[in-house]
């Protein structure tokens, strides 16, 4: 840059003595305070897990056995990796991190047809979801001239579909307009008049095993879009074919093998395509451009080593750890002895409040972002208004969560009636919670969006709603759907609103509906904190914060995932 | 992204729904299995919803724990948020079905629940030995009076050891103890501190009992008070103090048989406060029962550290459960 000292009228560094200690100074104070951060967090994972784990607790044979089986390989293998420096490496911990990830996906997923909606209920949405799809395409095809029509349609066929016309009751007095005179009181209760073709289905006498049904409804889907994909990618029909029937396949052989290994054969079925779909796929991508194959030995090595080690010291008959967080601890409820305590009920309370809480949160801090940067006047006085409003949600995103603990009372215990601790109380009060940040993080996204594409779209004659919809939003996807990833995360570790809300220690039984009584997993966790014995507030305690800090670190490479995935294709 | 291969696609799309129905009819012909829905084994079912006192909480935790196992269909929340906010915030607004309470209801807690037409009905169902504790390093202190503990904690009281008692070491407490929306804190104020002061407010309040242990055990002037469960688990950190009475009063050391017996004199009573209304239901009613006929159970002092109530009380409660529920 071309600028002068104005004092001495001379270039700056004209002298030859620039210095550079005060910029080295800076850097290395801002390097001190990275490291400072990450070793702070370092400490507290390092102290958590080895509470939980407690590695020292093992045999030394067994340490011993596992350093020689799968320690040793994998950091000789990653070595290698490391100074071939190719694409391997990539390969290699992609391959080693996929199945791990889809595992815990799959426990996610079986919590869901688990609790939140049965095998059969969601045969029943599928099917009668696909008739009113295969209905509306037909009436689009041979009738396309009438509009009206066209929007009856639209709207009824779903309806019909999906939820029918349900039983009413109506209790109401007809009074007369002015003067308030009593008429006549109206009092009338129906029957479901006509029942949703979902609900048909599900009260059929006959219906298929809870594993065939999610076949059909929850793999046929997953098949076929993979068979798409790799028929795009492959630009071959066969190819195409084989991948999603071999999707089918590797999901039916999941559902014969589960009951060998001691699992539900729906457990089998999700397993299967859950972790069997993206690893094919992934395999199928590498082979295909046949770079760094070598890394697909990475997980091969670690697998197989595993099982050798089990093997080994099952027959030598070492001790492991003593573990906190094993599979008791993810399977069971709450207990009053601490080697029987487990986290299950809290993490499927979890899981169905983060379900109410992106689908109500959602849509409305996405359409309240659209209005705010697409729609809302930003000149005049209403602009000054939208103004005033955007500042205070702003705000809004950093009112402390207890503050919104006590709205939730309010509103939805006191004013709304409904009970408290139940799912959709703390779903809703932590929804207002994250509302604003999923504000603010959609329209940063919306913002990011260059407006010459805007511009670009009005070129070409398209409305408003034409530009919002096929130009804005599928470009700010990324960010928004990072946006709300990151708010979901903050959503699972919140603890205070939900005391506020009363949300229960100790809940043994998982929830079986939106409206049933349920514990969170940080709600767990406190409540452990606050147990005499010291083996709660050691071990159980990490094992639950392990757990929490896993679930949390999924979604935040998930948000991570998709962002980068929609980069690379826009 | 298939607009350059558009009859392709048609083509695959027809294949892939035959595929989809095919699949999907193949799916129900194959099956011929109903699925049968799990029947509840003895068909008790519903929630029993308990808030209240922190001290009471392990009682009622191991209770539903004991009665699940029995019912697994009746779902039995456990919480703790203290005496007086149970009562306030979930008991008399109706939203629990029973309180834990380390002291006895109050009586704007009673007209609280009135104004809601929630009727509680008193339930002693164990009893505890509250600990006033001191730092292991402490050496100058044994045994305390009721008038001595009253002095170091009233509103306006003592500021070091020697304003006691002129042999202790001239240094400041520091003081921990319970907060003001605990039980204890109630029990101490009215039964030690007398009506003469207030508990004083310049001392560490927490919820959390694990606290007033930590800080015991890192100060060699300080002194804090707990339940008795707390001291058992913790008795290698802390040292307990014996007290009395009255000054010419006998010592007595705190535990459960102490406690039992009626020899120590900061033994206190624990309840729980089932709602009239809630004992209609038949899942309450039965979880009250199954409670109250384990409250005289030995396994109380054993696994929790409280003592367990009598069997007179056990059957009176019990009775008085009956006449409620009209049974």
């Amino acid at each position: 840059m071309a600028t002068a000292d104005e004092s001495s009228g001379s270039w700056f560094g004209a002298d030859g003595q620039v210095s550079q200690r005060r910029g080295l100074l800076f850097k290395l104070s801002c390097l001190g305070a990275t490291l400072l951060a990450l070793l702070l967090v370092l400490v507290f994972l390092l102290y958590v897990a080895n509470d939980a784990i407690q590695p020292f607790t093992a045999d030394s044979g067994w340490l011993a056995t596992v350093a020689a089986t799968v320690v040793l390989p994998a950091l000789a293998l990653a070595a290698y990796y490391y100074r071939d420096a190719g694409p391997s490496g990539t390969v290699a911990y992609i391959s080693l991190g996929l199945p791990i990830a889809t595992t815990l996906l799959t426990g996610g997923v079986v919590i869901l047809f688990r609790h939140v909606i049965s095998p059969h209920g969601w045969l029943a949405l599928a099917i009668a979801a696909a008739v009113a799809a295969a209905v509306l395409e037909a009436h689009a095809r041979t009738r396309t001239a009438s509009a009206l029509e066209r929007l009856a349609v639209v709207v009824l066929v779903p309806w019909f579909a999906l939820i029918g016309i349900p039983g009413f009751s109506v209790d109401y007095t007809v009074k007369t307009p002015l003067l308030g005179q009593e008429l006549f009181d109206l009092t009338m209760s129906v029957p479901t008049l006509v029942p949703s073709l979902r609900g048909l289905i599900v009260s059929l006498p006959v219906l298929p095993t809870a594993a065939l049904s999610l076949l059909a409804s929850f793999t046929l889907p997953i098949a076929a879009v993979a068979a798409m994909y790799v028929r795009r990618v492959r630009e071959s029909d066969r190819a195409g074919a084989i991948g999603g029937v071999a999707t089918l396949v590797a999901a039916g052989l999941g559902m014969v093998a589960a009951p060998i290994a001691g699992l539900a054969p729906e457990t089998g079925v999700i397993a299967a395509t859950v972790v069997g779909t993206p690893v094919g796929l992934y395999v199928e991508s590498v082979q295909r451009r046949g770079e760094g194959t070598a890394g697909l030995a990475f997980p091969v090595v670690i697998g197989g080593g595993a099982v050798l080690a089990a093997v080994l010291v099952n027959a030598l008959g070492f001790a492991g750890p003593d573990l906190w967080l094993d599979w008791q601890f993810l399977n069971s409820s709450h207990s009053t002895t601490p080697a029987d305590a487990g986290i299950y009920p809290a993490l499927v309370g979890s899981v169905m409040m983060l379900t109410v809480v992106a689908v109500s949160a959602f849509p409305i801090g996405v359409g309240a972002a659209v209005y705010l940067e697409e729609y809302a006047p930003n000149q005049g006085r209403a602009g000054q208004f939208v103004e005033f409003i955007e500042i205070n949600i702003a705000n809004l995103a950093g009112v402390p969560s207890v503050v919104y603990g006590v709205l939730g009372l309010a509103l939805f215990v006191r004013t709304a009636g409904l009970q408290s601790g139940i799912v959709v109380v703390g779903g809703f009060t932590i929804a207002l919670l994250i509302l604003p940040i999923i504000i603010v993080s959609a329209q940063e996204a919306i913002r990011g969006v260059p407006d010459s594409m805007r511009q670009a779209s009005y070129g070409m004659g398209a409305t408003k709603w034409q530009t919002v919809r096929s130009v804005v939003l599928p470009r700010a996807m990324p960010g928004i759907l990072t946006g709300t990833i990151l708010a979901l995360g903050r959503a699972i570790g919140e603890t205070a609103p939900l005391l506020m809300v009363g949300v229960a220690a100790v809940v043994r039984i998982p929830p079986n509906s939106f409206f049933g009584l349920f514990s969170a997993m940080p709600r767990q966790i406190y409540s452990w904190s606050r147990l005499i014995s010291t083996d709660f507030r050691y071990g159980v305690l990490a094992a639950g914060v392990l757990t929490l800090l896993i679930v949390m670190l999924m979604m935040n490479a998930s948000a991570i995932v998709l962002r980068n995935k929609y980069q690379r294709n826009s | 992204m298939a607009d350059n291969q558009f009859g392709r696609s048609i083509d695959a799309l027809s294949r892939r729904k035959f595929i989809a129905t095919t699949g999907a009819a193949g799916a129900l012909a194959v099956a011929g299995c109903t699925e049968n829905e799990a029947s509840e084994e003895d068909g008790l079912s519903g929630e029993v919803v308990i808030k209240g006192s922190s001290t009471v909480f392990p009682v009622s935790d191991a209770m539903a724990e004991r009665f699940m196992e029995e019912h697994d269909g009746v779902n039995v929340t456990v919480d703790s948020t203290g005496s007086g906010g149970g009562f306030e915030n979930h008991f008399c607004p109706g939203d629990s079905d029973i309180n834990g309470a380390s002291r006895q209801i109050k009586s704007e807690e009673q007209d609280h629940c009135a104004e809601n037409d929630v009727t509680p009905m008193e339930m002693q169902i164990a009893g505890d030995a509250l600990t006033m504790a001191v730092s292991p390093e402490n050496d100058w202190v044994d045994c305390m009076s009721f008038d001595e503990m009253s002095q170091i904690w009233q509103e306006g009281g003592a500021e070091t050891w020697a304003d006691v008692n002129s042999d202790w070491p001239d240094e400041e407490f520091s003081l921990y103890g319970p907060d003001t929306t605990s039980g204890t804190f109630d029990w101490f104020t009215e039964n030690v501190v007398g009506e003469g002061g207030n508990h004083r407010t310049d001392y560490e309040p927490t919820e959390d009992d694990n606290i007033i242990v930590e800080g015991l055990e890192d100060d060699p002037y300080a002194i804090g008070y707990f339940g008795y469960a707390y001291y058992e688990e913790n008795s290698d950190r802390v040292k307990a103090l014996e007290v009395k009475e009255s000054e010419d009063g006998e010592c007595g050391e705190p535990s459960l048989q102490a406690a039992q017996a009626g020899d120590y004199p900061m033994a206190r009573p624990l309840f729980i406060y089932p709602s009239e209304e809630a004992v209609q239901r038949e899942e309450v009613y039965e979880f009250m029962k199954f409670y109250l006929e384990n409250s005289s159970a030995e396994w109380i002092a054993d696994e929790i550290g409280y003592v367990p109530s009598s069997q007179e009380e056990a059957d009176a409660n019990l009775s008085a459960l009956e006449d409620v529920a009209g049974n």
